[in-house]
């Protein structure tokens, strides 16, 4: 006979008080559900004996902070009754001092505001737009006006055209500078003398960083050698004074330095003065060269003194002179004046000119056709600009990978000493624009936030050796 | 807990907490200076959300323990422990802006997904398995007791042996089996009691069962002819019987313990025929609640992992808050 099964008896094979016993299941659960959270209890209690905060670190530090991953307490500074301990700017100028950004700013900012610590090893100082857009998005001062661009809200949005290059407004971009240049003419192939080789110059033979060794190509090293009497005031632009000066001390091959006569100029451009000399004038103020020009001739007369004997030379007839007699004996000192005289309007109205703007008693020497051969011209200051963009940090090493005229594409076609051979905001983003595939664009990249000319010296805080054991 | 229809409710309400929030997400995140971050007012929010919900979820197994109180249905605290448990993760990934942080942040954030996801891979455990259980284990016992019954077929089948083939030497307190191994219709009579073989022994009718049909007599098998189903029993079904999960064993496998009790009936007698038919039935039987041990198992295994994980994760989390606060 078939088993077969009744509800009861099916019920009597069960004991009663199953649910009262214990099965390995039932075991192996209670021992985890006491075990785990027992041992997460003992790593907080550890943690807390052991004065150890670092696993509640929000994330890595900075390599910047690394040394202090062991010293919390170095920005979470504890203070008496409060039991938070958050990180504040006190702390940070400890260490480092964070000058004010602009006197007119409205608005002050924490430190960690900008700069995210526990990010990962991040650069600190990468600050995100949006910290500079919380003011400039809607630029307010403190008692004044700005002359900027009130709505700024990233390089790619907001930005305007620099400044150097701006136009509208009836405003055309102009290079203060005086000394003519075409930078066309320059840049085509050129004969080097009057029976000289064709030569064909390089942006690099005349533009090189400071920090660069000059390329004397079509330098002179008599010049370089030589001592100037004029200084940098009279060739360069003094830098806009708003501008905030950068947090680290230049390498010298961030921007071009002004270009030089003797390591650029001088090969080709002589400064030739007489037929007795092969070598030309100092270049330096004309007070310098016209004593030059007295030392020479005096020099020379008295070792010469037959050639007070002057014969005329057809050739050198200049109209606004009296016609001089076929023979005329001079005295020492009058052939030195004559010859001064001859080599002075030479080269002021010649070979100086061709670069430098001259002036007589306030007239520009190209209009007032001649200078009388007492009156020294006047040099105007050079105006060279060391820094076109003085709100912005740029570096030329960083972007040496690059021939000049990808950027300076205007210098190939500028005839003109006026023309702003910089480039604008466009040539700038074709690299530096938002996006994994871009260059950086955040503001950092070009800008500085701190008055690095306010900085204030830091007393030191800890002790090497007693960091490694979280010890001051 | 089955994913029907009666989970809509949650399911919708939750849904659209999930939208709402990673729409909020997205636009605190593209807002962010520099990034999202668990620390500011929105970070904390997401945060401080995503705790409560872990909280609630973790308060089920309180409920649990205490079932008497009045505290909502079950089912509501059930169905909130699923959902709300399950958003918890979206809203503690835009708590931290989808990154791990620190030690502690990233011990709990594992911490959070394993738990997550053992609950998940539980709730769809829980949604497929009792379906299994209902069509391949029609004979469920309680879990706890499968065990004992697993003993008392065991002794039912030395008795049923026995009864035809003489004393085997395998049973074993036959009084308190005859009580709880019940529910058969006849109790085959325990002729190895007699001790003798070749005699008559009148069928025992079992006491307790109210549904016990007059039992036949039961002829003892002489030793030739019950020799197939001794050696059959004694190293195929005690075997299986006693140790159902061992997968060398034939029996362990429908189809070849079929086979296997086709080709023995084949060598008995007709009078052992019902004997060898009982054996089957009970080798069937324990076959399912071997099924039903592993459906079990895996019903709640995860639970191994998913209570004390959840539980060191609320440990963790409160101690995050406090500390997060603090620095």
């Amino acid at each position: 006979m078939a088993r077969t099964r009744t509800t009861k008896k099916l019920a009597q094979r069960i004991d009663l008080n199953y649910f009262k016993r214990s099965t390995p299941l039932k075991r192996v659960r209670l021992g985890l559900v006491i075990l785990l959270p027992a041992l997460a209890l003992a790593w907080i209690i550890w943690l807390v004996v052991a004065k150890d905060s670092r696993v509640y670190s929000s994330g890595r530090m900075a390599g910047a902070h690394a040394v202090l991953v062991n010293q919390c307490a170095a920005c979470h500074v504890q203070k008496a009754g409060i039991f938070m301990q958050k990180a504040e700017d006190s702390a940070c100028l400890n260490c480092h001092d964070g000058p004010i950004h602009h006197h007119v700013a409205i608005k002050r900012v924490a430190c960690a505001e900008c700069h995210n610590e526990h990010r990962g090893r991040i650069n600190l100082l990468a600050t995100s737009n949006e910290n500079c857009a919380q003011c400039h998005a809607d630029l307010k001062t403190n008692g004044g006006t700005s002359n900027y661009s009130n709505a700024i809200l990233s390089f790619s949005d907001g930005h305007p055209e620099f400044a150097v290059v701006r136009t509208g407004g009836g405003r055309k971009p102009a290079d203060p500078g005086t000394i003519k240049l075409n930078h066309q003419l320059h840049m085509k192939l050129i004969r080097r003398g009057p029976n000289g080789p064709m030569v064909q110059l390089e942006c690099g033979n005349c533009h090189r960083p400071a920090a660069a060794p000059a390329d004397l190509t079509y330098g002179d090293a008599k010049y370089v050698a030589a001592s100037t009497t004029y200084k940098a005031s009279d060739e360069l632009l003094t830098v806009h004074t708003d501008a905030l000066p950068p947090h680290n001390v230049s390498s010298g091959r961030e921007l071009m330095a002004p270009v030089k006569f003797a390591t650029a100029c001088a090969s080709c451009h002589l400064l030739t003065f007489d037929k007795h000399f092969d070598e030309g004038v100092p270049h330096d103020k004309p007070e310098v060269i016209h004593a030059f020009l007295i030392a020479k001739f005096t020099q020379y007369i008295a070792a010469h003194p037959g050639d007070v004997r002057v014969v005329r030379d057809p050739n050198r007839d200049l109209a606004e002179r009296a016609p001089q007699p076929e023979v005329r004996i001079l005295t020492p000192a009058q052939w030195i004046a004559e010859r001064t005289a001859d080599a002075e309007q030479l080269l002021w109205r010649k070979t100086c000119i061709q670069c430098h703007a001259l002036s007589a008693s306030g007239t520009p020497v190209v209009a007032a056709v001649a200078v009388a051969p007492s009156v020294l011209p006047v040099v105007a200051p050079a105006n060279t600009t060391a820094k076109w963009m003085p709100h912005a940090k740029f570096d030329h090493q960083a972007h040496s990978g690059f021939t000049c005229v990808s950027c300076h594409s205007q210098a190939l076609t500028s005839t003109q000493t006026t023309d702003v051979l910089m480039p604008g905001i466009a040539t700038c983003q074709t690299c530096h624009a938002p996006g994994p595939d871009h260059a950086e664009s955040r503001c950092y990249e070009c800008h500085t936030y701190h008055d690095w000319a306010k900085r204030k010296e830091i007393s030191p805080t800890f002790n090497l050796p007693a960091l490694k054991t979280g010890a001051r | 807990m089955h994913m029907d229809k009666s989970q809509r409710a949650w399911g919708l309400a939750s849904l659209m907490i999930f939208v709402a929030s990673t729409v909020g997400y997205i636009i605190y995140a593209l807002n962010a200076t520099p990034r999202p971050s668990g620390g500011s007012v929105v970070g904390l929010i997401f945060g401080i959300t995503g705790f409560a919900f872990m909280i609630f979820a973790a308060l089920l197994g309180a409920r649990k323990r205490v079932p008497v109180w009045r505290l909502g249905r079950a089912q509501a605290w059930m169905r909130g422990h699923l959902w709300l448990g399950l958003l918890s993760l979206p809203m503690i990934l835009f708590h931290g802006g989808f990154r791990f942080g620190g030690t502690m942040t990233q011990v709990l954030m594992w911490l959070l997904i394993i738990t997550v996801g053992s609950g998940l891979f539980g709730a769809i455990l829980q949604n497929y398995l009792p379906r299994l259980m209902t069509t391949d284990v029609p004979l469920e016992t309680i879990y706890d007791e499968i065990g004992n019954v697993r003993k008392l077929l065991r002794e039912e089948a030395d008795r049923d042996v026995e009864s035809v083939c003489g004393a085997l030497g395998l049973s074993q307190d036959r009084e308190e089996a005859a009580q709880r191994a019940g529910g058969f219709t006849a109790m085959r009579p325990l002729a190895a009691a007699a001790g003798a073989r070749g005699m008559v022994a009148p069928a025992i009718i079992a006491a307790t069962s109210t549904a016990v049909a007059p039992a036949p007599e039961i002829i003892l098998l002489t030793d030739d002819e019950s020799a197939p189903l001794r050696r059959f029993y004694i190293n195929e079904v005690r075997p299986f019987l006693e140790r159902p999960s061992e997968h060398r064993l034939i029996l362990g496998r429908p189809d070849k313990a079929k086979l296997a009790f086709a080709g023995v009936r084949t060598m008995l007698p007709a009078t052992a025929h019902g004997t060898l038919a009982d054996l089957e039935d009970i080798c069937d039987e324990a076959r399912q609640l071997r099924k039903q041990e592993q459906v079990h198992h895996w019903m709640h295994g995860w639970l191994l992992v998913h209570i004390p994980l959840s539980l060191a994760l609320i440990l963790l989390g409160a101690m995050h808050a406090v500390m997060a606060l603090r620095y």
